[in-house]
Parts: C-alpha cells; structure tokens; sequence
C-alpha cells in the first residue's frame, strides 16, 4: 500500500534521506532550509548535528562519506557562500558514500540579506551536478537520486530547492526506510585524491595534481550529461506553437498553473537537472523558433542554453531572465502570465482582473518581540551611541530590528560575522567616533568570532556586544555552541562567550543582564572609556523560549503611565520601541493586552512616569 | 473543485494552526491540498500570510496566483487590505475587527487607517464578505490566542463547503489536550458569531 503524508517540502526531503540510508546529517540553521536537518534528527540511528557553520557542516558529511557512509549537509544560499572554497576541493576529490549538500536559496530574499542563485557557484563554478526541485514530492524524490547518482559517479551532488518548494505543504508518497547502518564504515587511504596539493603525479607525466583532479572532475560531464538525459527529473510536454517553454525548477510549477488559467497547452520542456540533457534540450529547441526561459532567480539555463545552441549552429532565439523576465526578485505566476501575455497578446484577456484597494495600507516592520531582552540592550547601547556619537556595526540574527525605525541604531548589516572586521575598519579610518559592534551568539560562533580574534591581536580600540540568547532564535531556536544542549536536546557543553573573549586577550568581558538598563549603561560606559577591545556579553537566555519552561529573565510587574507625568517627549517610542507602548494625543499609554511585564520600560522614562 | 484560502495576519495569531486543520479536513475527504506559509522573518510581530489550495486535480503553485483567492481569511485588518487586491471578483473575505497596530503607527510616525476609510475601501471594492469581532471573543474565552480557532469556526458556518462537525473532530484531534476544551468552545463561538456578523454586500 502506498502510504502518503502531508508534509513540508523540508521534511520530504529529510525524509527522503532517511529512506536512503543516511547516517550524517550536519548543517547550519537558515531560512529557508532549517526544517530538513530538524525532521532528521526525530530519527535516532541518524547522526544529526547542528555545527558552528556550514563550512564545518560539509567538512564532518565530507569526512563521513570518505567511510563510505551515506552523509547529507543542509544550508542556505548565504551559508553555500560560507563552503565554497571547501567546495572548490570537494569537487576535485570527489566522494565515496553519497554525499548531497542541501542548497536552500531565498529568491525576493524573503527572510535573507539578499537573494542569490546557488546553481552558480555550485554547478558554475564547482561544476557539480545540481538537482533543481519544482515540488516537495520532486524535492524528496531528488534527494534520493542523488545519493544513489553521487555512488555511481563520485561526485557530491547538489540539491537547490527555493523557499516555496522548501515551505510548500503536499501530500508527498512515501517509501520504506532504508536502515542508516549500510556498508560498514571504512577509510581506505587514497593520497592521489584525498591530499589535495600541489604535487607532482608520476603517473600523470609529472602533471600537478590540481590539473590532474581538474581533468577529472572535467571528464565526468559528459557522463553526467548522458545520466541527466534519462532522469525522469527532465521531461518533454506536447503543446500548441512554436515558442517553446523551458520550465526550470519552481518555473514549472508557475507555468503549469498559468497553463491553467489561459486554458492553452504549450510546448514545454521541463528541466530539473544540471548539467542539462543535452541532446532533449537540441531536440526540442529545433522544434521552435524561440525559447522562453523561466527559472529562479538568475538566468543560468538560459546563458547554457544560449552557449549550447550556439555551438550547434542553431538559431532559436532564446529569453528569460537576463532582461525579457524581471531580472531580480522570485518568479510567479502573475510574471509568467504577464510574459506570455506579451508573446500571445490574444491571451491577455483570460488573465484574471486585479484591482488594487484605494487606500494606504501601512508597512509592518519587524521588531524585537514584547519581553525582548535585547530591547533593553539596544535602547541603552542606542543613548550610549548618540551620546557618544558612536559608529555601530550590526550583524544577523533577532537583533538587526534595532536597525529598523524607530531605533535605527546599527549603521551596517552584511553578512554572518562582518560586525567585528567593519567596525575594525572604520576605527582603522582614523574617526574620532568611537566603534562598537552588536553580533549575536550563534552569529559570534559561526565566524565573528574571528574577527574578534583579529580585532584583539591587532589592538582596535572597540566596544563588541554578543547578544548571548543561548540559541539561534532568528530561525527557530536551534543550538548552537553556546547552548548547553544539542539538536536531540542532550546536554552538550556550553562555550563561554566571557571566558573565551579574556583567554584571547580582550581588554575586560563584562557579563550583564540586558533587562538591567543601568547595568547595561554602566559597562557601555566602562568599555567605552577603555583601551582595546572590550566585549560586554547581555547574557540571558530568549525570552519566547524562556516563556515556555516558565524560566524567564525577569520577575514580572504591572506597569501602568500616569498621564499627568508624561510630558511627550516619546523617548519610550523612539528610543526603545516596544509594541506594548502606544503614542497619542501627545501621550504615551500602554497597552496591558500586549504588554508582558517585563518591566524595563520604567527605566526607560526618565520623567518617572511609568511606574 | 477548486478552492483557494488565504488566511492574512500577524505573526502569534495562529495562522499556521488554522492553516493545518483547513488541510487535514480536506485531506481526509479525499481532495489534493497544497500550502504555503511566508515563516521566517515574518515572525516576531511581521506580517504572515498562509495560503491554502484544495482540488481535485494537481495543484501547481503554492502560491494562490493574484485574482484566484476565492476566501480571504484576515485575522488582522490591515493584513487582509494588504492582500485584498488578491481575491477573485467574486470572492470573499471574512474579517477579524482587531487591529495591531504596527510599530510605526504606534508612535505616530504612520497613521492605521480609520474606521471609515476601511469600511468605505471595502464597500468600494464591491467585494462581499463578513466582518467579526473573533479576538474579542477569544479573549472573553480565555485568551487572544483562541483567535484564529474563533475565526476556523466561523468560516464553517459561512460557508457550504465545510461539514462543521467534521472540521470540528479534527480540530479535537489536532489539539493539545490542555487547550482541547477551549478550542472546541471557540470553534463553536465562532461558528454562533456568523448569524450576528455584519455582513456587507
């Protein structure tokens, strides 16, 4: 009997690694891949581990796989970045036990700093084959393959699902798990792959062994390319017309849905692997005078399938998203129909009418949740900063929203752990402003902690604040090597941020309580008068965590604002921000529906007014 | 059948919850499902939208296309006029009267639109639909929380496609048993608030 259940596309594709036999699964938490390496970890015979960062995630699954044993890592575009300069070895050695990186890009850059294509680095770049998933059930079917696929042809392969097939809920078919134990686990030495330096290979006539293993990742496209040509993952549909489709990945499923709604079938070729099927692709593309191209978010297919049919002689003309499409955000239906409609004017009327509601609709910008802890840390690092005229550099996690009105208090936010090196280097400008960086705890283990270390060694006189949540509480509350347990909820060992900034050889490490705004404004002020680098730890466990093992930070009071006190100076709004702290008629009021007592907003009131 | 649910609101308010037994009800009857829930940096307060699609043939997309919405589900107001423009001609919307105020709107620096100006939008658009006070009475039940099973109830009463007790034992089902009771009374309460609604046409 077939079984089914409904499941996220994340989960289908843990899934679908749990029915291949996985044994390691490692990876960095990101939106929007988190899910994958959570389903795993409900199965005990897999060895799930959430790491410091990707990098690490693919160096342990790497290493697992050279035992012969099946290894999976899951990360986001952002953290397929963090790996590539492993990457650029993995693909020269290959693998042994199948190896599949689980890539989860974020087109429109939903719940990212920005949006990329991952195909680029991971095929265009690392050459690596690369599975492109239109739907949970296909994401999970993928993920399979590829290990069977990375066996056959030792290579690591590459799925890339994209936020809506990550997130998408389905009814997704189910099949028998295959036990995680498999072959047993052996390391075979293998110096000619596994010791990737720049040696001279007798057996190569003396060649490098860079060359060498180039030659080699470079010879397997072809088969490569002949496995893609039977994948059921690539297929053809009849249509009416000679402007040919080609549905990549998630395209597929907004074509079909455009399909539809203007009830016309067209000719179709539905791509899901990289390399491409090349002789499927010529076959079509002589059946057309013009291919429209449409894949998330960068125009990959369509620059190969230009460079393809050039060396063919073939002329088709051939438009996506290098300009015919939008170039930038995620593909709908609303840009497919709209596309179509351009080809096919005829067609314009069957698209659905939308008419925008006449009026303003106000913008819903995130914030730190009511009870935050860190709103009491950004409000006292924010006056310390005006105060001061302070520079600071922010960094990823929960606490960015202090960038955001009203606050604005972070003056750069890049990528995981360019806090600390930033504010290095506006301090290395020669401003007299003094610098402060804001990085949370699981950012600070991810990378920043190196650009402590760098700060430390070369003395930059600088403040850096780690926000110690113990979790990774952006993307859903994972650990990380802070938090004392691990993904099963075991105890692990808890790295100490304060510890480990004085072994290194920071100035002072003062650990404060971040509800405490005093506490907070008495060690800005001290690390701000100091030499070096001061790192000041707002130590407090998260407050919706907390909240849920009745734990929390603070011993709650009722507060309530006495009008009569309240002289609308709004520093409760623009300096502070909590959602439970409304603005009228030139006085503030508090909202007891929302508000959770926390408390902190007494200090924040300088008046007195709130008590 | 084809039917296309987009439940708009804050995150906190449940969205997923309500999503999913919307799912298994029509999973167990039988129907294709497919969802999509904006989660991430939606959460802490942002904006959360949940879509929902139900036929007897494949579903594609799982995002509901502009004009397919056939129910708009807004457990927020603003948040239901931010993806008005996405329900059909003939669509409808079910609205929660509850207004979260954003942060901005809070300190005055934007302005939650009036009363009047969303009662004359709505009016204007020639959309019909049901406007209900379901956090209000969440709250008289037992907490704000109960919101988005206050407004679950009321939509099986409205609508011809749900069978309210069938919805009603998944509901038990997926609940934990603590808040078992409460659901179940909120289900109910929101089912009894459709014959006081305010309906507009």
């Amino acid at each position: 009997m077939v079984t089914k259940e409904y499941l996220m596309g994340n989960e289908a594709m843990g899934r679908g690694a749990v029915e291949a036999g996985v044994k390691v699964v490692a990876g960095y938490p990101g939106t929007p891949a988190s899910e994958v390496l959570e389903y795993v970890s409900t199965y005990p015979d897999v060895k799930a581990e959430w790491c410091i960062n990707e990098k690490v995630a693919l160096e342990i699954t790497t290493g697992a796989s050279l035992c012969r044993t099946r290894a999976m890592a899951v990360m986001k575009h952002n953290g397929t970045n963090v790996v590539l300069d492993f990457l650029m070895h993995l693909n020269y050695t290959g693998v042994r036990g199948g190896l599949v990186l689980i890539s989860g890009d974020d087109p429109s850059g939903i719940s990212s700093q920005n949006e990329e294509d991952s195909r680029i680095i991971t095929h265009l770049d690392a050459h690596l084959p690369v599975f492109d998933p239109w739907c949970p059930q296909e994401a999970k079917d993928m993920v399979k393959t590829a290990f069977e696929l990375s066996e056959e042809t030792e290579l690591c392969f590459v799925v890339r699902p994209v936020t809506r097939v990550c997130h998408a809920r389905n009814q997704v078919t189910l099949e028998e798990v295959t036990a995680a134990t498999g072959k047993e686990p052996f390391f075979e030495d293998d110096r000619s792959r596994f010791i990737m330096s720049a040696l001279q290979e007798p057996k190569a006539g003396g060649a490098l062994r860079p060359v060498v293993r180039h030659k080699w990742l470079n010879e397997k496209q072809p088969e490569l390319s002949q496995i893609m040509e039977k994948s059921p993952f690539n297929h053809v549909e009849e249509g009416e017309g000679n402007i040919g489709i080609v549905a990549c990945g998630i395209g597929y499923a907004f074509v079909k849905e455009a399909e539809k709604i203007l009830g016309k079938k067209f000719p179709i070729l539905k791509l899901g692997t990289l390399p491409l099927p090349r002789d499927k692709v010529l076959k079509f593309a002589r059946q057309m005078t013009k291919l429209v191209v449409y894949e998330d978010s960068e125009a990959v297919v369509e620059g190969m399938l230009k460079q393809l049919l050039y060396d063919e002689g073939l002329q088709v003309k051939i438009v996506g998203r290098s300009g015919f499409l939008p170039r930038e955000g995620e593909l709908s239906t609303t840009v497919v129909l709209k596309s179509l409609a351009t080809l096919y004017p005829e067609l314009e009327k069957r698209i659905p009418e939308t008419k925008p509601l006449e009026m303003k609709v106000p913008i819903r910008t995130r914030t730190q949740c009511v009870g935050c802890q860190y709103r009491g840390l950004l409000h006292a690092l924010k006056l310390m900063a005006r105060k001061t005229h302070g520079i600071v550099a922010g960094d990823i996690g929960c606490y960015d929203a202090g960038s955001f009105p009203p606050l604005e208090l972070q003056s750069t936010i890049y990528c995981m752990g360019s806090s600390i090196p930033m504010a290095t280097g506006i301090q290395y400008s020669g401003t007299k402003q003094p610098v402060f960086a804001i990085i949370g705890d699981s950012t600070f283990f991810h990378n920043g902690v190196l650009g402590l270390f760098n700060a430390i060694h070369n003395r930059v006189d600088m403040v850096a604040v780690v926000c110690d949540n113990r979790t990774t509480a952006m993307t859903g509350f994972q650990p990380h090597p802070g938090s004392n347990t691990d993904v099963h909820g075991k105890p692990a060992i808890a790295i100490d941020v304060a510890r480990l900034a004085i072994a290194a050889g920071a100035t002072s490490a003062q650990v404060v309580n971040p509800y405490d705004i005093p506490a907070v404004t008495k060690a800005l002020k001290k690390a701000v008068s100091e030499k070096g680098v001061s790192v000041i730890v707002a130590s407090m466990p998260c407050y919706l965590l907390a909240r849920r093992t009745g734990d929390i930070g603070f011993t709650p009071r009722k507060v309530s604002l006495e009008p009569d006190l309240c002289n609308g100076c709004k520093i409760c709004v623009t300096y502070f921000g909590c959602p439970a702290i409304h603005f009228s008629d030139g006085k503030a009021t508090i909202d007891q529906a929302t508000c959770v007592e926390c408390g902190m907003c007494v200090y924040v009131c300088k008046r007195g007014a709130i008590t | 059948m084809n039917l296309n649910i987009l439940i708009a609101g804050v995150g906190g308010q449940g969205n997923l919850f309500a999503s999913s037994i919307l799912s298994e009800y029509f999973i167990n009857k039988g129907f294709e499902v497919l969802a999509v829930e904006t989660i991430g940096a939606a959460q802490r307060g942002g904006s959360v939208v949940s879509h929902l699609r139900v036929s007897d043939s494949e579903i594609y997309s799982p995002l509901i296309p502009a004009g397919q919405v056939d129910i708009l589900l807004g457990f927020e107001i603003i948040e239901m006029l931010r993806n008005f423009e996405l329900l059909r001609a003939d669509g409808s919307y079910l609205l929660n009267n509850y207004k979260e105020p954003t942060v901005l709107c809070n300190m005055e620096l934007d302005t939650y639109p009036s009363d009047e100006s969303i009662m004359a939008a709505l009016q204007k658009s020639g959309k019909k639909g049901y406007t209900i006070k379901a956090t209000e009475c969440a709250r008289q039940i037992g907490g704000s929380l109960l919101t988005n099973v206050v407004m679950v109830g009321a939509l099986c009463q409205l609508s011809p496609l749900f069978d309210s007790q069938e919805v009603r034992q998944v509901l038990a089902r997926k609940s934990p048993s603590k808040v078992r009771e409460q659901n179940l009374k909120a289900f109910e309460t929101g089912g009894s608030l459709i014959s006081k609604a305010t309906g507009q046409s």
